[in-house]
C-alpha cells in the first residue's frame, strides 16, 4: 500500500494527473506540439544513453541475452493472445483486431521511462540493459499485428511494403533508443560526465512536463473519441494486467532481479502510441485510428502510469520472494 | 483576367501524415510535377475531433496542394478516388489563375 501511495504522490505521476484534470475541466492549457516532440526526443535519447552506460559498466551477461529473448517472444506473441478477446468480447472486425493487437504487443517508451524513474527514486533499480529490451520490443508486434489483420480480412495484400519495413526498422524511437544506447556504451561513465547535467540532472523535471502533456492528450483523446465502447475500455484495463502478469512470470523464470522483472512486466503491459500508430496508419489505412489510439493512449497508458507501476512492482517482489523461498 | 494568366486546376487533399507519401506517389504517376505539403492544427469530422500530433504523428493531418492542367488533375482524381474512404481523404478541386502556365 505504501508503494501505491509513493507512486501516486511522485512528481511525474502528479503532473500526469494534473494534465488529466486540466483536460477534464476543459482548461485551455496546452503544450506546443513541437515542444512536446522535442521533449520526447530528449527522453528517448536520455534513457538510451543511461542504459548503454549501465551495460558498459556491467558488461554483457546471459541475463541480458535471456531478457532480450523474452522481450522478443513477448512482443511477437502478445498480439496473438489479445486478438481473440478483441474479436469476440470487443466485437472488432479483422483489420481492427490486427491493428489494436499490434499496439498491445509493442511498448510504450514513456510508461517504461516513468516506471524506471519512479522505481529508481525508491532504490528499486531496473537493470540498464532493459533499454535494449525496450527497443527490441517495439517492432515484432507490428509484424504479428499485420499477420492477424491480413488473416482476418482475407485479402491477398500482405501489407509488408519496403516503405513499411523501413518505417518499422528505422522509426525515430528505435533509432534514438538504440543509438543512445550504443553511444552510452562507447562513452561509458567518464564520457557521460560532461553531458550529465543535460541528460541526468534535469531528467525528472523534463519527464514531469512531458507527462503533463500526456495527461492532457490522453484525457482529450478519451473525451473526443467516438470509437470506444465500454467493452473496449474493459479490455484496455484487462490487457495490461494479464500481459504484465505474463511479464512477471517470464522475468522471474529467466532469473531477472525483482526490479528488472517489474521493468519487463511494464513493457509487456504497456501499449505503443508512438511507433505503432504511424506504422499501422501506413500499413492498414482502413483500420480505425481513433480506436487503437483511444485504447492505448486514453485507457491503457493512464492505467499503467497510475496503477500498473506499483502493481507490477508488488507482483514482481512477491514472485521473487516465492522463488527465493523455494 | 490580367495578361499572361491562364486557368488551371488547384487540387487540395486533406490526408493523414503517414499516408502523404502515397498521395505524392500518385500525383507523380498522374504527371503532376510539383506539390506542397502543409501542416494543419486541428479539426473535426465524421470520425471525431483531431489535432496536430507530432509525438506519434499518426493522426496529424496535412494538406497536399498542387496545381495542374485539366488532363493531369483528372488523372490524379481517378487514381485517388478508390482511396477516398479507406484512407479517409477529403479532396477539393477548384479553378485557379496562374502565370507561367507552361509550368503546370
Amino acid at each position: 500500500m505504501d508503494q501505491i501511495f509513493a507512486t501516486l504522490l511522485s512528481a511525474p505521476v502528479l503532473f500526469f494527473g494534473l494534465g488529466i484534470l486540466a483536460a477534464a475541466a476543459r482548461s485551455d492549457l496546452s503544450i506546443p506540439e513541437s515542444f512536446a516532440k522535442g521533449l520526447s526526443i530528449y527522453l528517448m535519447a536520455a534513457i538510451g544513453l543511461k542504459g548503454g552506460i549501465e551495460v558498459a559498466k556491467a558488461g554483457f551477461s546471459s541475463e541480458l541475452a535471456l531478457a532480450l529473448l523474452a522481450g522478443l517472444l513477448l512482443s511477437a506473441s502478445i498480439p496473438f493472445l489479445v486478438a481473440p478477446a478483441l474479436r469476440s468480447f470487443g466485437r472488432l472486425s479483422g483489420i481492427d483486431v490486427g491493428a489494436v493487437a499490434a499496439h498491445y504487443g509493442s511498448v510504450s517508451v514513456v510508461t517504461f521511462v516513468t516506471a524506471n524513474q519512479v522505481y529508481a527514486d525508491s532504490g528499486f533499480i531496473v537493470a540498464g540493459f532493459m533499454v535494449a529490451v525496450l527497443a527490441l520490443m517495439e517492432t515484432p508486434a507490428i509484424i504479428s499485428g499485420l499477420f492477424i489483420a491480413r488473416r482476418g480480412s482475407q485479402t491477398n495484400d500482405k501489407g509488408f511494403s519496403a516503405e513499411l519495413m523501413r518505417e518499422v526498422a528505422f522509426n525515430g524511437s528505435v533509432v534514438l533508443l538504440m543509438g543512445g544506447f550504443v553511444v552510452g556504451m562507447i562513452i561509458g561513465e567518464d564520457g557521460f560526465a560532461p553531458i550529465a547535467p543535460l541528460f541526468r540532472d534535469i531528467f525528472t523535471g523534463v519527464l514531469c512536463i512531458f507527462l503533463l502533456d500526456m495527461g492532457l492528450v490522453a484525457m482529450r483523446r478519451l473525451r473526443d473519441t467516438k470509437a470506444l465502447s465500454a467493452r473496449l475500455v474493459v479490455l484496455g484495463i484487462v490487457f495490461p494486467i494479464l500481459n504484465g502478469l505474463i511479464g512477471v512470470v517470464a522475468g522471474t523464470l529467466i532469473g531477472l532481479d525483482a526490479a528488472s522483472t517489474a521493468g519487463l512486466a511494464i513493457l509487456a503491459a504497456s501499449a505503443s502510441y508512438i511507433a505503432v500508430p504511424a506504422a499501422m496508419r501506413m500499413a492498414l489505412p482502413q483500420a480505425n485510428a481513433g480506436l487503437y489510439l483511444s485504447m492505448s493512449l486514453g485507457v491503457t497508458f493512464p492505467f499503467n502510469i497510475i496503477l500498473g507501476i506499483p502493481l507490477f512492482r508488488f507482483l514482481s517482489e512477491i514472485a521473487a520472494g516465492l522463488i527465493g523461498g523455494v | 483576367m490580367p495578361e499572361n494568366m491562364v486557368t488551371r486546376v488547384r487540387l487540395e487533399v486533406l490526408v493523414d501524415a503517414p499516408l502523404a507519401p502515397k498521395l505524392v506517389q500518385l500525383s507523380k504517376q498522374a504527371g503532376i510535377t510539383g506539390h506542397t505539403l502543409m501542416r494543419t492544427v486541428s479539426g473535426e469530422g465524421r470520425g471525431g475531433a483531431w489535432s496536430e500530433d507530432l509525438v506519434s504523428g499518426a493522426t496529424s493531418k496535412l494538406i497536399f496542394l498542387a496545381v495542374a492542367n485539366e488532363e493531369r488533375s483528372n488523372a490524379f482524381i481517378r487514381l485517388v478516388k478508390p482511396l477516398l474512404d479507406s484512407h479517409g481523404l477529403l479532396i477539393l478541386r477548384s479553378p485557379v489563375d496562374v502565370v507561367r502556365p507552361e509550368r503546370f
